[in-house]
């Protein structure tokens, strides 16, 4: 933000969005444009799980919005509260569960009341999609969904993976027959024909664009990193919500240059002096997002990585059926037990040269936020890090604090400047 | 030369002033927390005990809660550091320091050299805190600096099994209710704020030496009760209130000392 005086007044300018910022704001109206335009031809349009097989919904050619992806940009807008106090209110759902099922499940409850409005909006669905590869709520927030909306769910039933980084053989049988089984019941919901040769082109864009994002998050192990790593969690829309899409491998073939052109100039997205680079552990606090990235960079704190953006890596090779179906399983951790889940932080840390770690121990996310505890004494034998916890939501806003979340990343930062001065004293 | 500290807490402000890094000059507590005028009286009680004025006083650093609040300080560090700082001055091979404060507890571990090398904090509530045993003895219709005496006398440990203050606040009156004696009750209270506590020791690891800081350090029942859970000796201090401004001081100090400001 930049600011000019015009006369007596001071006027806060904001900087323009870099190219790929806009065509993924683009992307994401045409998305919600095209459930709407849909909607009104009385076209099916479904609403999925935020890692679901989009390949089949893409071949079909019919419009699937994302409500997790949904939930996290209303309430990064502030507009969440209203639809979480509706199901928490009249619908009766306890505060207990997710924060994303209840916005959502609030929100389909009132989806035709012109009272509550929200930015983007989703059009009522006529079909739900879910895969349980990266939270066990998800089955019964669908199945509210369902019940409350009186349609059906398409299911792809993932199964956990106790310290084993490949699903054996019969874990990938069992999720290709469902991926088969959820497209024969899908041609007759929709009254189409699969096309199996489209299919082979949708894989092909879809591992074209996971491979490019990967390449454009490797770009951030560089030292001072070219991007803010909450940049990281803006750029995964596209992932999310069009990732067999060719408007995504635009976006990502636009942002790697504008990565590549940060780097040649030595600048960043970055706003500050990047003299400290930790880890992001859990999802981002979606309506304090501005906030931590404010205090982040009053201390030139940049979360470089984070251990959420990978989970849409999911990698196979075209054509082979059973390697998607292996990797549908696997790609977000979630599915992982501890020791590999933390395993793949530590690589992941030496790698991006992480001098701690920040955990978001997220009130709505148990299956997220199970794993911090045990897993930040993994992190801290391996490494000799520290590592700072707070407390936070993805969607609601009554349990993070600022005041506790600064006192945290000082007291983290205090440390990491310990380290790196007794470091340094070493070398002299 | 002569070094400030001051620490700003949600329930007390307190100040120490530091002679050349190893003497505290003056020391004071002040019962009223940020954003009340306890800063300011905190900050001249001290000044008066050390009979100096504020323009003699090299540098000085705040901490605490309300340390982006006192615009006199030349620099702040986070609360976490300066007891961290504080307690090695005081106990220099402390290892493990609790810190439970008005709303919130904390565990700081230390190296050898007693450099802050992990900390642990409460998530957000108040059990376990400072602010707990205010709203109980408000209940009881005591006073919390009583509350360790009274536990005391205790005969049982009641038992308190809500960690939250608000459904403790109704347990322990239906227990008052109830004809449970008030030591045995004061007892229970203490036990379930040690037993809150101890869950985050045992999160950082208790190495030898534990102390404890805070106003809460002052209350004997809540100490024995920690000692209990955590099986091991917790160090005291008298001045055990004063370890975060102590801190600030001694940062201050080590600020003015640095090779760059020498000249």
């Amino acid at each position: 933000m930049t600011e000019i005086v015009v006369g007596d007044q001071k006027t806060k300018i904001k900087k323009p969005l870099p190219k790929s910022r806009q065509m993924v704001n683009e992307q994401t109206a045409k998305a919600y444009a095209d459930a709407w335009e849909a909607k009104r031809n009385h076209q099916p349009i479904g609403w999925s799980t935020a890692i679901f097989p989009q390949e089949i919904c893409e071949t079909f050619g019919v419009p699937i919005l994302y409500p997790e992806n949904n939930a996290a940009s209303v309430s990064a807008k502030h507009m969440g509260e209203q639809y979480i106090e509706h199901a928490e209110g009249a619908m009766r759902y306890p505060i207990n569960i997710c924060s994303y099922a209840r916005l959502n499940i609030g929100m389909a409850d009132v989806l035709d009341d012109d009272k509550y409005v929200s930015d983007p909006k989703m059009p009522r669905p006529d079909f739900l999609l879910l895969a349980n590869n990266s939270c066990t709520q998800l089955m019964k927030w669908y199945e509210a969904l369902a019940r409350n909306l009186n349609i059906p769910i398409f299911f792809v039933d993932c199964l956990f993976n106790y310290y084993e980084e490949e699903p054996s053989s019969h874990k990938v049988k069992y999720v290709r027959s469902q991926i088969e089984n959820c497209i024969k019941d899908l041609e007759k919901f929709l009254g189409k024909k699969f096309d199996w040769d489209k299919f082979l082109e949708v894989q092909k864009i879809s591992q074209q664009n996971r491979v490019l994002f990967n390449e454009i998050v490797e770009l951030n192990s560089r030292i001072p990193a070219p991007m803010s790593g909450f940049d990281l969690f803006n750029y995964m829309a596209p992932l999310v919500i069009c990732r067999g899409k060719a408007s995504t491998t635009a976006i990502f073939e636009e942002l790697k240059k504008e990565v590549l052109e940060h780097i040649k100039n030595n600048t960043s997205t970055f706003p500050g002096d990047e003299q400290y680079r930790v880890h992001w552990e859990g999802i981002a606090c979606w309506p304090n997002l501005g906030f931590n990235l404010k205090t982040l960079k009053r201390y030139n704190v940049n979360a470089v990585m984070n251990g959420y953006v990978t989970a849409w890596d999911v990698a196979y090779e075209p054509g082979d059926l059973d390697g998607m179906a292996k990797a549908y399983q696997i790609s977000s951790t979630n599915s992982l037990s501890t020791p590999t889940i933390m395993g793949k932080r530590v690589e992941s840390m030496k790698h991006f040269g992480c001098d701690g770690m920040l955990c978001h121990v997220n009130r709505s996310c148990k299956l997220m936020t199970f794993h911090i505890h045990v897993g930040r004494e993994m992190v801290e034998k391996e490494l000799g890090v520290p590592i700072a916890t707070f407390d936070g939501d993805q969607s609601d806003t009554r349990v993070f604090s600022e005041a506790q979340f600064e006192t945290r990343l000082q007291g983290l930062v205090e440390i990491m400047k310990e380290n790196k001065e007794t470091k340094e004293g070493e070398r002299d | 030369m002569l070094t400030m500290g001051v620490d700003i807490g949600s329930t007390a402000c307190k100040c120490v002033i530091l002679e050349d890094g190893t003497e505290i000059a003056a020391k004071a507590v002040v019962p009223l927390g940020t954003g009340t005028k306890g800063v300011n009286e905190v900050v001249e009680i001290a000044l008066k005990l050390a009979n100096v004025q504020r323009s003699e006083l090299a540098l000085v650093y705040v901490t605490g809660y309300g340390r982006f609040n006192f615009p006199e300080a030349d620099g702040q560090r986070s609360e976490l550091s300066c007891h961290a700082k504080g307690m090695k001055f005081m106990v220099p091979d402390v290892r493990t320091i609790v810190d439970i404060g008005g709303q919130d507890v904390k565990v700081l571990s230390l190296a050898p050299n007693g450099q802050m090398i992990n900390f642990i904090m409460n998530d957000k509530c108040a059990a376990g805190t400072g602010r707990f045993l205010d709203v109980m003895a408000g209940i009881l219709d005591k006073k919390t600096s009583e509350l360790g005496d009274i536990d005391a006398k205790a005969k049982e440990v009641a038992s308190i099994s809500s960690t939250c203050t608000v459904f403790a606040e109704s347990e322990v009156i239906s227990k008052l209710s109830a004809n449970v004696p008030l030591p045995d009750l004061v007892a229970g209270i203490h036990a379930s704020v040690a037993k809150r506590v101890a869950g985050l020791v045992f999160r950082a690891g208790v190495v030898q030496k534990v102390a404890m800081s805070g106003g809460v350090a002052l209350n004997k029942g809540v100490v024995r009760a920690l000692e209990k859970e955590i099986h091991s000796e917790i160090i005291i201090l008298d001045d055990c209130q004063i370890i975060g401004a102590l801190g600030a001081a001694l940062y201050a100090y080590h600020e003015i000392m640095k090779p760059k400001n020498k000249e």
